[in-house]
């Protein structure tokens, strides 16, 4: 087999495949789309959270030419997302809602028309009467009215982690630290909003559906089932998708009525293009929960026993297929993160409410468990008189720990959390920064604070490491399909999908230097369920490692015929043969004996000459699966000033220490870094989902609901500690572990600036001011 | 979210928008930039029957000086006023309006008739007591920005009268401090302190329908008060709404702070 290449392109900031089209503006999205006979899709969605549906009248609507399709046409497609956890309650979720609406925005009925101002002309027609049943907004608050009927109490699903002995362990600290926290609901918000476009073709009984997923193959295996299809007649088509962090990770009731409703107009393409006022109203939430902690610790400083109880908000409905449980089971699962613990009790429950449906968003649940862990660090430190990076110190799992049983019974594999915050401190300048905390203390200037964090990254989950609510499928492997063509290029066959993370590059990186070919020699297609044969796509930052692992396996079982074929032709012994840059040479020997191109021509143009036992043509096809995960390390500390007057926050330095284990593409690995944490600092300081006690949404647009701009993040510091993974890249995913953070650290810098602890977030002006106001009143 | 369907017409002249919106007998609307009209008809808040576009008519789109005052056009843009040098907290005001792209398309007589509570420059245009021309069957006539503001997005503009430009004033001192989550965001409060003669004038915007004068606080300067004590007063004499942005005692103290802010800056004792 081949050597260690002299040249490769991993572990380089190659130009990205992608950039050419994404940056000149000649992106390919679902949008762009345009077919014959294409007709537009708007839909017609609830104005209230909750009723009965008494009366449907279409007949004026239709009167004017449109197509209606209401919760009858489709009342026998239900989507039932699937756990085996035992307290889950199983629930539906309808296509169009009938009988009873669940929350604002759901959508009831379709209006197909020539384009999207008559489709909305048209839902305006449309007559829906609802008789009001009485909401529920708030999970922790009892229920008037269930949001569905085989769950009284609305709890979806319920568990209890334990470890240890906990009652005994509280009774026995030298301190206790008791604190409620909430966190803010808000949600991914990609830039470009959800999209399909669908089409089905009578005369072969075959649906096609281009749509802005990042999971094609999930949604192929689902729509099959959903409508009685055979799973090849439905081809799922992933185009340049702008964004998706989980918000698109998800099969919604929109997209199978778009099949379904192409379907019944054969032969017309139907296209939706969500708008950004549907997108806050009915794509899915995430990360509204409150956590009742209570964290005991002996006399130095040394965490003994961890006691919550977590309540999620999942929304009206078990988001399809993931279930209830995502947020509730990972947070549960991954509280007591990077910190080495024995005594651990954490009941964790989803709770329905009249609100839209609460799904993945980057980071799962964690940004808010992290908070709540840290929280208990901080008020511990400040009980104790320790300083809040000591007190991590002496509790932070460390290489020698690992592999560190969690008392979740997670394995952490890591252990590199000391030296990533060792890292970060440097970077920060931790000693100059107190010094000029206490300056300005003693000059009276504004105050500034210190907030730190560690937390785990749980990634690339193979088969056996799942953190997840059991569901009827496990999401470990992906697979990948590599072919020489008779030109010696490469085209790959990749099984991931790309929102933007520039899968297209990493993945040929990992094919040209698998096979030994140039960089600019292989080209990536992906989000094709026709074209690849199969991937679960892009969540719990899994690609890297997975789908990274697969395109590497498959590579090297390419190179291994490539070689099989030179040997052959040049009558030496595969294993002298060396593959570099599309070159073939034999060890030993200055010059190469035949290039790449020429071995496959062969391949492919001259079967007379393949030698003996050869098949024609170089293609394979491997999967991969790492059977456990990787966990990635991160460290996140920043230096914040108050402003007293107006209780704002200006983040004076931000620094991110993470384990990306081998990193591929450094670039690229930066730009998940600092995009997940710009992500953080929005839902630490400005993202909230509010709704009224009537179950209508407050923030429905843009101008309500906070988004940070460039000019709300600060510049952030980026360092990296580079512990290779054990799978065959060395790789950690590192998609995610941004978002971790900032909750934890912005607040923890707020908590150290003042003394002020915040219980809630966001950590708005408003929130500060009035923390401080109270505080005030009390001196 | 796209329009509900409506005609649009063109005019040429400032007759001839005058006339297109008596005809459309008040469902007929004005459209300049467009930064808040579009989206409140794509969400079909808004539903005219007559879009009247008077981004063609000539002669409204200049800044010019106009003895101790600066005389701007209609439709002269937020980047314009932002970009000229002779009413330096007009340029200022324009400065937090949205972002480049809304400043771009973004008209003075636009915002002053839209009438947000919340913008800057109906808070500035009460602050200089400027004097709004407007056009309408009968002629141009002549008011005072204190006149034109009536209520919570609503001005004592009639049905087929047009805004053709405004005179601002120029203070000898001035201050300006605006309380915002984003920049850009329409503002919670805005202060301004402007100077003309001996009178000092605090004016704010978020707190109430219209833009105000905060006379309790005014009379405290008069009386030599210091800016801490006018700040207090202001806050004081508003009546602001709890919302998702804070409660009562946080828009006060807001309100407060920045009136201390805009002082400060006019150059008043702290």
């Amino acid at each position: 087999m081949s050597g260690e290449p002299t040249t490769g392109s991993l572990g380089r900031s190659v130009r990205r495949k992608e950039d050419q089209r994404l940056v000149t503006g000649h992106g390919r999205f679902v949008t762009d789309l345009e077919l014959p006979r294409m007709r537009h899709v708007a839909f017609l969605r609830s104005p209230v959270a909750h009723a009965r549906i008494t009366g449907v009248d279409t007949s004026e609507a239709v009167g004017t030419g449109v197509r209606v399709f209401t919760g009858a046409d489709f009342a026998d497609v239900e989507l039932r997302a699937q756990s085996a956890l035992p307290s889950y309650v199983e629930t539906g979720q309808p296509v169009f809602a009938h009988g009873k609406v669940r929350f604002a925005g759901e959508p009831v009925a379709a209006v197909v028309a020539a384009d999207r101002y008559r489709a909305e002309d048209g839902c305006e027609l449309v007559e829906i009467d609802y008789d009001p049943l009485p909401p529920t907004v708030c999970a922790w608050e009892p229920p008037e009215e269930p949001v569905h009927a085989e769950a009284p109490d609305n709890v979806l699903l319920e568990r209890t982690f334990t470890a240890g002995e906990v009652d005994e362990t509280f009774a026995g600290a030298a301190v206790v630290v008791e604190r409620d926290l909430v966190t803010n609901r808000h949600s991914g918000n990609p830039m470009e909003c959800r999209a399909g476009v669908a089409v089905w073709d009578a005369a072969d009984r075959r649906l096609t559906f281009w749509n802005g997923t990042q999971v094609p193959h999930i949604v192929r295996n689902m729509i099959a089932e959903l409508m009685d299809l055979p799973e090849g007649n439905v081809r799922v088509i992933a185009p340049d998708v702008g964004g998706g962090f989980g918000v698109k990770a998800v099969l919604y009731p929109e997209d199978v009525a778009l099949c379904l409703m192409a379907r019944a107009m054969p032969g017309v393409p139907l296209k939706w293009t969500e708008d950004r006022a549907e997108h806050l109203l009915a794509a899915t939430h995430a990360r509204d929960h409150r956590y009742r902690m209570r964290a005991a610790f002996d006399g130095d400083g040394t965490l003994l026993g961890i006691d919550a109880d977590v309540t999620c908000n999942v929304g009206a409905y078990s988001v399809y297929p993931w279930t209830a449980g995502i947020e509730p089971l990972m947070a549960g699962g991954l509280l007591s993160g990077p910190y080495r613990l024995a005594h651990y009790r954490a009941t964790v429950r989803g709770v329905a409410t009249n609100t839209a449906p609460s799904g993945p968003y980057r980071g799962v649940a964690r940004p808010a468990s992290v908070y709540a862990m840290e929280a208990m660090f901080d008020s511990a430190a400040a009980r104790l008189g320790l300083d809040a990076v000591e007190i991590r110190r002496r509790n932070v799992i460390m290489p020698e720990d690992v592999p560190y049983k969690m008392p979740s019974r997670l394995v952490d594999d890591s252990g590199h959390y000391a030296e990533c915050l060792d890292k970060a401190l440097d970077l920060i300048d931790y000693p100059s920064v107190r010094a000029e905390q206490e300056r300005r203390r003693a000059a009276g200037e504004a105050p500034i604070g210190i907030g730190v964090a560690l937390y785990n990254e749980l990634t690339g989950l193979g088969r056996a490491a799942s953190a997840g609510p059991r569901m009827p499928f496990r999401t470990g492997h992906d697979a990948c399909t590599v072919r020489i063509n008779a030109d010696g290029r490469v085209t790959v066959f990749s099984g991931v999908t790309s929102q933007g993370q520039g899968l297209e590059t990493t993945v040929a990186q990992i094919v040209a230097d698998g096979i030994g070919v140039t960089y600019d020699d292989v080209d990536v297609r992906i989000g094709d369920t026709d074209a690849s044969l199969w991937g679960f796509g892009a969540f719990s930052s899994r690609q890297a490692v997975i789908g990274g692992g697969a395109a590497h396996r498959t590579a090297q079982a390419v190179q291994a015929k490539l070689l099989d074929l030179a040997a052959g032709l040049l009558e030496a012994s595969v294993d002298d043969l060396r593959v570099v840059d599309g070159r073939i040479s034999v060890v030993g020997e200055a010059e190469p004996r035949i290039s790449v191109a020429e071995v496959a021509r062969v391949a492919y143009l001259e079967s007379h000459r393949l030698p003996e036992g050869i098949e024609p043509g170089l293609e394979a096809t491997r999967f991969y699966d790492p059977i456990r995960g990787a966990f990635a390390a991160g460290a996140q500390v920043a230096a914040v000033e108050v402003d007293r007057t107006t209780g704002e926050l200006t983040i004076l330095s931000y620094v991110c220490v993470e384990d990306a284990g081998r990193a591929m593409h450094p670039q690229i690995v930066d730009g998940q870094i600092a995009g997940s944490i710009a992500q953080g600092i929005g839902g630490a300081l400005y993202e909230h989902l509010v709704y009224d006690t009537d179950g209508n949404l407050s923030t429905g647009t843009l101008l309500d609901y906070l988004m940070p701009t460039s000019a709300e993040i600060p510049e952030m510091v980026i360092g990296h500690v580079s512990r290779p993974a054990a799978n065959p890249l060395g790789v950690r995913g590192v998609g995610e572990g941004g978002t971790l953070g900032p909750n934890a650290v912005l607040a923890g810098a707020v908590h150290d600036a003042l003394g002020i602890e915040i219980d809630t977030l966001p950590v708005s002006p408003s929130r500060v001011w009035e923390a401080l106001h109270a505080q005030e009143v009390r001196a | 979210m796209k329009c509900a369907p409506f005609d649009y017409v063109r005019p040429a002249g400032v007759g001839e928008v005058v006339t297109t919106l008596r005809q459309a007998g008040g469902d007929g609307k004005i459209l300049a930039g467009g930064q808040s009209l579009v989206p409140v008809m794509a969400m079909r808040m808004a539903r005219p029957s007559v879009l009247v576009d008077v981004n063609r008519v000539p002669g409204l789109s200049s800044v010019e000086t106009d003895g101790d005052a600066v005389r701007v056009g209609a439709l002269a843009r937020h980047a314009l006023l932002q970009a000229q040098p002779d009413h330096p907290l007009l340029a200022e005001a324009a400065s937090w309006i949205g972002h480049t792209a809304i400043r771009t398309r973004g008209t003075t007589g636009g915002s002053l008739a839209h009438a947000d509570p919340s913008a800057e420059l109906p808070v500035v245009a009460v602050a200089t007591g400027a004097t709004v021309s407007v056009a309408g069957p009968d002629g141009v006539r002549e008011l005072d920005a204190a006149e034109l503001f009536t209520g919570m997005m609503t001005t004592s503009l009639a049905d087929d009268e047009m805004i053709t430009s405004v005179r601002f004033p120029r203070p000898s001192r001035w201050g300006f401090a605006e309380f915002a989550r984003r920049h850009g965001d329409f503002a919670l409060v805005t202060a301004v302190v402007t100077e003309f003669g001996d009178e000092l004038r605090v004016t704010l915007g978020g707190v109430s329908a219209a833009p105000m004068r905060a006379h309790a606080a005014e009379e405290v300067l008069a009386g030599g008060g210091s800016a801490r004590d006018a700040a207090r007063a202001a806050s004081e004499e508003i009546e602001p709404t709890a919302d998702l942005h804070g409660s009562v005692p946080f828009r006060r103290a807001m309100a407060a702070e920045m009136v201390r802010r805009a002082l400060v800056r006019t150059g008043v004792e702290e």
